[in-house]
């Protein structure tokens, strides 16, 4: 009797310690969210202030009537940049509550024969790794080179359509326009990428705080 | 006969000499940008330009002020002051007046038609344009569908007529065609009002000569460097540049090629005037170019009010005014958007 009320005892404090080292964790992953999240504000912020700036550059530099708003279209036309929104799934199969947003650029189908592959930007990341590490391995063998140069053309590809659909756009403001307006174009893009990132974070940061909130309540009982 | 204007000049022109060299002495000194670099808000700089010859235009604006604002309310001194220069002016300086505006002339044209194109309201563009470039049937051009129609409806009637030969087709207006129709005007605006200086003769001929080969010369470089990585071929590109100059022609048929900002750069090093501008920029940039130029420009304008009895002074005086304008919205830009420590980029001292 006393041994099993003992093993009990024990069974409860390794349980107990579990779920501590659980609530850590949470509380980790959650103050690292909060961390991403106010550098993203600041990356943000900044962003958006070096935009503005080159804006005012560009209208300093081509003029009042080459960069203002009278010039914006008014021509109906699908968005060049969209933002899909989908509840990714668990690992047994459940729909998680938080939101993961992935940005589109660059998808205007106005025009069929631009038309885009649909970007991912945390799989681009992870595609200029790839392209970082098999650049570093090319030396080492022929086969290898020929693949890394297979995966760069890809990337490189795209790139160039999205200068085309970035020359597109900039064409309400004239054809030859001043590099400072195309700087401008490249900060609000750039921009517009880190607000995609912010909500995903904040959507990491809102469930990091309900999985805390959880295990907080479980160590009570 | 050069060298006897001092015995004629006075008789019709010494009158708008004496105004517009005063106006010059109006114009804001390196003290007056010091204190309005150093302001915290636009009222701020409506307070120290009320001391100024701008205080009467922006005394009864209402707070909260908009950069837009403060540019309008100092054009619109600059156009009182060229209004009134002109209606005092005879032949030929009342004409060598009319040509300083045709430039602003071709950029509503430009405005309203690509304006047009975007299904924006007349009203509205006509709201945004510059007020020296106006003419009468301005507002007609909303209703052209083609060159040949915007020629033949509108502009055969305003002084833009005669620069029209070179680019009439009756291709639709699209984005393309407004810029070289843009372009393609100016160029012939700027060789002809390069013949009439040299037909004028004397002080006149030889000041202006200098200062359009100047601005043919640097319209040269803008178009290179904004062309680059465009769809704008290379024949089309040297077709946009004046003929005259002193890139004309080895060095238009060397930018013609260049395809980024180190090979314009390489061309122009080797032009002795332009390469005290490309040796203050660092490789590969080009973002103070923009300021290179405008202080060189500075530097040639205000030479030429060390010389009596010509032309060039009014035409000196309205583009030192624009660049002080150009300089009040980039101070007020950077106010407006808190970042002060970037007003020093683009503000360019003219005393």
């Amino acid at each position: 009797m006393e041994e099993e009320i003992e093993a009990q005892i024990s069974d409860l404090s390794i349980t107990k310690k579990k779920t501590e080292a659980e609530e850590e964790d949470q509380t980790l992953i959650f103050l690292d969210s909060v961390d991403d999240y106010l550098i993203l504000i600041q990356t943000l912020s900044s962003t958006l202030r070096q935009g503005w700036l080159e804006l005012a550059s560009a209208r300093h530099s081509m003029g009042a009537s080459r960069v203002n708003t009278a010039l914006l279209s008014l021509n109906h036309r699908s968005a060049a940049t969209k933002l899909d929104l989908h509840y990714p799934h668990n690992i047994d199969g459940s729909i998680t509550k938080s939101p993961q947003f992935n940005l589109c650029k660059w998808t205007s189908t106005d025009d069929n024969n631009s038309s885009m592959e649909k970007e991912n930007i945390e799989e681009d990341e992870q595609l200029k790794e790839n392209i970082n590490s098999l650049e570093s391995e090319n030396q080492e063998s022929s086969l290898e080179s020929s693949k890394g140069s297979e995966t760069v053309a890809s990337p490189h590809k795209t790139e160039n359509n999205f200068q085309k659909e970035r020359a597109k756009v900039l064409k309400m403001f004239g054809t030859l326009v001043s590099p400072k307006l195309r700087a401008s174009q490249l900060s609000f893009e750039t921009a517009l990428e880190t607000l995609v990132k912010v909500a995903n974070v904040r959507s990491s940061i809102l469930e990091a705080h309900d999985a805390l909130v959880k295990d907080t309540k479980n160590l009570k009982e | 006969m050069y060298g006897f204007e001092a015995m004629t000049f006075n008789i019709h022109g010494g009158y708008l000499e004496a105004i517009v060299r005063g106006h010059r002495s109006g114009l804001l000194t390196a003290a007056d940008y010091n204190n309005l670099c150093q302001c915290e808000t636009l009222d701020d700089i409506k307070m120290h330009l009320s001391a100024t010859e701008y205080g009467p235009y922006l005394q009864n604006e209402p707070s909260p002020l908009h950069t837009t604002t403060i540019v309008e309310k100092c054009t619109l001194k600059l156009v009182d002051e060229y209004k009134h220069m002109l209606c005092q002016a005879t032949e030929p300086m009342s004409t060598f007046l009319e040509y300083i505006t045709y430039g602003h002339m071709i950029d509503n044209v430009v405005l309203i038609v690509t304006g047009t194109l975007h299904e924006r309201d007349v009203q509205e563009l006509l709201e945004k344009c510059h007020p020296l470039g106006m003419f009468d049937s301005i507002a007609t051009l909303a209703v052209a569908q083609n060159m040949r129609e915007l020629y033949r409806l509108v502009l055969v009637d305003t002084p833009l007529a005669p620069y029209f030969s070179e680019c009439i087709t009756s291709e639709d207006l699209d984005d393309m065609n407004i810029e070289i129709m843009r372009n393609t005007l100016y160029k012939a605006y700027l060789e002809d009002f390069y013949r009439f200086c040299q037909k004028l003769g004397g002080a006149t001929a030889e000041i202006m000569s200098d200062l359009l080969a100047f601005e043919a010369d640097r319209r040269a470089v803008n178009i290179t460097i904004n062309s680059i990585g465009t769809e704008l071929t290379r024949d089309d590109r040297r077709k946009l540049y004046s003929s005259f100059g002193l890139l004309y022609p080895y060095g238009h048929e060397e930018l013609a090629v260049c395809e980024d900002i180190d090979q314009v750069r390489g061309v122009m090093e080797k032009y002795p005037p332009y390469q005290p501008i490309f040796s203050k920029l660092s490789y590969g940039e080009s973002q103070m170019l923009d300021k290179a130029f405008y202080e060189e420009e500075v530097k040639r304008l205000c030479l030429s009010f060390e010389q009596q009895f010509h032309y060039a002074v009014f035409f000196a005086y309205m583009r030192l005014k624009e660049q002080e304008i150009r300089n009040l919205m980039w101070i007020s830009e950077c106010v407006a958007q808190n970042q002060k420590s970037r007003v020093h980029d683009s503000v360019v001292f003219i005393f």
